[in-house]
């Protein structure tokens, strides 16, 4: 489903992106609060949702060609990963629900998980 | 729906507590942020995570959580088996990501935490 | 890169890197700077212009005139025949292939294919001697101009996406030694800023037109390698080279070191403080992740001198 979608349907506040929510398709969610587990899973045209607000959430999604990151829980990420997110064009959003129910949601609609890099 | 019936239900393999998976699940937590659980999670949910130290014992004790699933098939720590046999924590074992296995929670109907207002 | 039977000035299927062989000249790649020998020293003198220069050749030059060029193997052919005190002049080769400052490198590489000299003097159309250059200098100047024109560029998709074309690059202009290597400080107890050095090293290696796959693997492994740096030891640097062997990445740190390295490696474990957790890592994955990545990887270590890791990877689709 395209960005933009899952930004409704998350109810979610847009940082950084706002212009290409509607070029993204996504097929694939990493759901994780720890680095090394995105980092060891397989490439997929995902999102990050994450409560991480530090800076690494965009280095590692850099990293891993993550296409966007949802922080959860209506956690603010800090001004440094914001500008990271900005400098490196990865779509950036908060949305107030928690970890759970976003990907719930999210699972209903037909997102589905990123197996494990063998 | 209890533990028990979880178990059952998504072929969880049970790692510690084996005694106590009569416990009514109230709803779902899924974080690796040990500061967000001791902030948000709320009595008796089942916690979803991928850490295996035994800190995740202290906190669903000190939180008064129904059990944890760890996601992945991660093998929880020796002493993280044997603390959680002492808190009387269960402790049980999915070889599916984070995501995938709070999808199917939610779509059998269990939920997460309200959302934050902060 | 020259292909045999096509006309080098109609490319079918033109990528970044052979734009720039198309493009650019010798006089842009060559060393202007260079040491030469007079035809009435000796080859013993000769010797020492080589040792002192670290080289393995120079042209002869008389009176401002290109009269020949001499080299590491005249040298070992004079000391086999005992004419170690021989004049440059009676050992030298007189018949010199030369490029031109404003010759194209598509038409280098077409030379080099017919003669097979490891360098060939620069010489601008008044037939003076201008530079030098080897197959080396001319990747290293490629390299070099790769970079800097693509900042410049902006077309992206200029960028090839075959894992063997960088592989191709350096096998099309085989050389003695080629290399680029690059080099990242690493502050330890610090994740502040930890990842830069791999993201970095990501962004290089794709303006050389590795693939996504490829370039993934690079990343995170030496993500991981970073985040290890930064959040276990003193402080240490991260180090890559990239020849036509591959990319190998080097983790290097001065402390504490790791007690048991077999331990280390079992996916899981950790000996991560709560700050580290809290700030998204200490899952335990980070080596384990590594080791899926990379197509070798070893860990030397030892308490309290500190580790150093090794990482190939190799050039595959």
């Amino acid at each position: 489903m395209k960005l933009r979608e899952i930004v409704n349907l998350l109810h979610a506040d847009v940082l950084v992106g706002g212009n290409l929510l509607d070029d993204i398709e996504v097929e694939r969610c990493f759901s994780a609060d720890l680095m090394s587990d995105v980092l060891g899973r397989t490439y997929a045209d995902g999102i990050l949702v994450t409560g991480i607000t530090n800076p690494q959430a965009v280095r590692t999604a850099e990293i891993a060609d993550i296409m966007a990151i949802c922080i959860v829980r209506g956690k603010q990420p800090e001004a440094e990963t914001v500008a990271l997110a900005k400098q490196k064009d990865i779509p950036l959003f908060v949305t107030k629900l928690t970890m759970f129910e976003a990907c719930g949601i999210l699972y209903l609609k037909g997102l589905r998980g990123v197996a494990e890099r063998k | 729906m209890t533990l028990k019936d979880l178990v059952k239900e998504f072929d969880l393999e049970v790692k510690a507590g084996s005694s106590y998976l009569d416990r009514e699940v109230a709803g779902g937590y899924v974080s690796d942020l040990l500061s967000d659980v001791l902030a948000h999670a709320e009595d008796d949910v089942v916690w979803v995570t991928f850490h295996i130290h035994e800190n995740i014992v202290a906190v669903a004790s000190h939180k008064g959580l129904a059990g944890i699933v760890l996601v992945q098939g991660r093998v929880p720590e020796k002493d993280t088996v044997a603390k959680a046999e002492e808190e009387k924590i269960p402790i049980m074992v999915t070889p599916l990501s984070a995501f995938e296995f709070v999808g199917r929670l939610y779509k059998a109907g269990i939920r997460g935490a309200q959302a934050n207002q902060c | 890169m020259a292909q045999q039977g096509k006309d080098p000035n109609m490319p079918d299927r033109v990528t970044k890197t052979q734009e720039m062989v198309y493009e650019t000249t010798v006089g842009e790649v060559m060393a202007p700077k260079m040491v030469i020998v007079g035809p009435d020293q000796t080859m013993a003198e000769f010797r020492l212009i080589l040792r002192d220069n670290g080289i393995s050749g120079t042209p002869v030059v008389e009176n401002g005139k290109l009269v020949g060029i001499i080299s590491i193997e005249d040298l070992i052919n004079a000391l086999t025949e005992n004419a170690i005190n021989a004049p440059v002049r009676a050992r030298m080769k007189t018949k010199v292939e030369c490029l031109y400052t404003d010759e194209l490198l598509v038409h280098c590489i077409a030379k080099f294919s017919k003669y097979g000299y490891r360098r060939y003097p620069v010489l601008n159309r008044d037939n003076e001697l201008v530079g030098i250059t080897t197959k080396g200098g001319i990747v290293e100047g490629l390299l070099r101009k790769l970079e800097m024109d693509y900042e410049q560029s902006e077309s992206k998709a200029a960028v090839v996406r075959s894992c063997l074309s960088l592989q191709k690059l350096f096998e099309d202009i085989s050389a003695d030694e080629v290399r680029l290597s690059f080099k990242h400080d690493v502050a330890g107890q610090n994740l502040k800023d930890a990842g830069k050095a791999a993201s970095e090293l990501k962004n290089v290696l794709k303006k050389l037109g590795i693939c996504p796959k490829l370039l993934r693997r690079v990343g995170v492994a030496t993500y991981e390698a970073e985040i290890n740096l930064a959040s276990y030891t003193q402080g240490g640097e991260i180090r890559a080279q990239v020849d036509k062997g591959g990319i190998m990445v080097e983790a290097i740190d001065h402390g504490p070191g790791i007690p048991d390295v077999e331990v280390a490696m079992q996916p899981g474990y950790s000996t991560a403080p709560d700050w580290v957790r809290e700030l998204g890592f200490g899952a335990g994955m980070g080596l384990a992740n590594m080791k899926k990545c990379a197509d070798e990887i070893v860990l030397k270590s030892s308490v309290p001198n500190g580790t150093h890791l090794t990482m190939q990877f190799r050039y595959k689709d």
